[in-house]
């Protein structure tokens, strides 16, 4: 990345206020692609996607394409690009596979990228096979969620999530067997917009009652909604909050009294799951998992823990993103609770859904809107009020802009020269 | 299976027609009229092999969850859908049969084009197969359900807020 760029961003960024071509031009875009994508902690699947093994996926590091395998010696990220002319080597999206042999002049790759074989070996005598193999990622996993990173030195993945670290223990932890545990399928949105403005929003508690006003009256306020869709500043409940790292999240547990009401239902609807749960925990833990639910986390650059859902943010240009979600089903609980899971999933989350359909049409107003006349843009809301605890974890009202402005300090820190 | 006579054919295929023209207009109340209580409105990600109650799909609506999503649409402040996506679909290769004495089974493929008049101003064109099942009753019929099978389901596809 050019040093001019860097230069720049660090103007761009203030405390209360960024300024619009952050998000609209495709040189900072360029950046984020080697600065962020290369060298953070990226999301790319998590371990129950890949049962056996042989098992393989698609995803993308930044603009990479990558092949996520799992083989004997553990889980491997390679760049799914042919080291000899650069084709695709694997072009199904998941599978099963042995090996993998380039369709275009029949390179073979292991599951580690080793390369294994060139076809008509005599012309290839002098070729330096060890270092021939596919380009590789480090990978990292927590609570059996997988992360890659092209960084050379990269602090460790328990570091690198801080605060966070937290937020993947509470999805898992509401499995008894402490395991999450996700299906075959992913919904993949697209939104006509910067990637920043889907990361940002995970945690605007501020655009809740205005862009989903249309569900607050849709729905009548009924169940968990009701708390945190108000007309009156003084009682939500709910926090926001930046845990450091650039991870953001709002908090919905001060909203919630008994256990369950995160799903929408009486605290005895799952009698099974309660007792596998107090099993488990003990009684009074299990009351607590249960009562505070998921979390609503944000964790930098590219994976909303989206309550019920898992998203997983791709940016494909500096004015396209794929939002891409599927249910957090949680392992060894009753077949019921898991479909539970999805259908409130599939209000929220996709194309079509009740919520981010809305989301995706105000990124992209948003995103069009400032294209043509970049200026300044106000993110100081609450900055009076918030709340830093000794962990270094700033909280303030659920309306506050305390996420976003530590997101922005964040991704300023990223290109300080 | 039992052949059907030409002037039901034409019942059938009429009423498809008039379906399709009430949720290109938007007519989202004589629309939710053409539905039966137990409608199954779905739109899979893997249509080839889905199973709506393990898989997440795209839409998956009962009728109470499709009534939510009318009143959604009507309150005027679903952003996905104000202003409403002008948009016109076509239907054709229509294959009509008789599942029993009640129920028909439609298939056919189907074009709508759909002007993203709200935000990106793009034309999107969305291809694909609809399946319906129309519960005789009287001399019309109800929707006992439309499965769409979108070509590019398990692509990412952009905000599909309208009736599709």
């Amino acid at each position: 990345m050019p040093g001019h760029t860097a230069e720049k961003i660090q103007t761009l960024v203030e405390s209360g206020r960024i300024h619009s071509s952050l998000y609209t031009d495709p040189e900072f875009f360029a950046g984020e692609m080697s600065e962020i994508f290369e060298k953070a902690w990226v999301f790319v699947a998590h371990e129950s996607e890949l049962k056996e093994n042989g098992s393989f996926l698609r995803r993308t590091v930044g603009l990479q394409p990558v092949i996520v395998t799992r083989a004997r010696t553990g889980i491997h990220v390679l760049v799914n690009r042919c080291s000899h002319r650069g084709n695709l080597v694997c072009a199904p999206e998941r599978g099963v596979k042995r090996a993998f042999s380039c369709p275009y002049h029949g390179w073979v790759f292991a599951q580690n990228g080793d390369l294994v074989d060139v076809p008509f070996p005599e012309g290839c005598k002098d070729l330096d096979r060890n270092a021939s193999g596919l380009k590789t990622a480090k990978v990292a996993s927590y609570r059996g969620f997988v992360f890659a990173t092209f960084n050379e030195s990269p602090p460790s993945l328990e570091d690198y999530l801080g605060e966070a670290r937290q937020a993947l223990d509470r999805a898992a932890d509401l499995s008894p067997s402490g395991e999450i545990e996700l299906g075959r399928t992913w919904v993949r949105h697209l939104f006509r917009a910067n990637w920043k403005m889907l990361s940002e929003n995970e945690a605007d508690g501020y655009h809740v009652t205005f862009v989903h006003d249309s569900f607050a009256k849709a729905i009548n306020r009924q169940g968990k909604y009701d708390s945190i869709l108000q007309d009156s500043e003084d009682k939500v409940e709910a926090v926001c909050r930046y845990l450091g790292g650039g991870h953001t999240e709002l908090d919905y547990e001060r909203t919630y009294s008994e256990p369950m009401t995160w799903l929408g239902v009486k605290p005895d609807r799952y009698p099974d799951y309660v007792s596998a749960m107090n099993e488990t925990y003990g009684q009074d833990q299990a009351f607590e998992i249960m009562r505070r639910g998921p979390p609503h986390t944000f964790i930098f650059p590219n994976l909303f823990l989206a309550e019920t859902c898992l998203v997983m943010i791709q940016p494909t240009s500096v004015g396209e993103t794929v939002n891409w979600h599927t249910p957090l089903y949680l392992k060894d609980v009753p077949e019921a609770l898991n479909r539970r899971i999805l259908r409130q999933g599939e209000v929220a989350l996709g194309p079509s859904a009740f919520l981010t359909a809305d989301d995706a049409v105000i990124a992209e107003r948003q995103w069009r809107a400032t294209g043509g006349s970049p200026g300044w843009l106000d993110i100081s809301r609450g900055q009076h009020r918030e709340e830093v605890n000794p962990a270094g974890v700033v909280e303030s009202h659920y309306s506050d802009e305390a996420s976003n402005r530590g997101f922005w300090e964040h991704y300023r820190s990223l290109f300080a020269t | 299976m039992q052949k059907l006579t030409e002037a039901e054919y034409r019942t059938v295929v009429d009423f498809i027609y008039r379906e399709c023209q009430l949720a290109d207009e938007g007519r989202w109340d004589e629309w939710e009229e053409l539905l039966a209580d137990d409608m199954h409105y779905w739109v899979p990600v893997n249509p080839e092999d889905a199973d709506p109650d393990r898989d997440v799909s795209i839409i998956n609506d009962n009728r109470s969850r499709l009534a939510t999503r009318l009143r959604q649409l009507r309150t005027g402040t679903r952003h996905s859908q104000a202003p409403r996506s002008a948009m016109r679909r076509m239907v054709s290769n229509l294959i009509v049969e008789r599942l029993d004495q009640q129920m028909f089974r439609v298939e056919g493929n189907f074009v709508v084009y759909e002007f993203q008049n709200q935000s990106t101003g793009t034309l999107n064109v969305w291809p694909g197969r609809v399946r319906y099942h129309l519960r005789q009753v009287g001399d019309s019929f109800e929707i006992a359900l439309k499965r769409v099978e979108l070509v590019m389901a398990g692509a990412p596809i952009p905000t599909l807020a309208f009736i599709i």
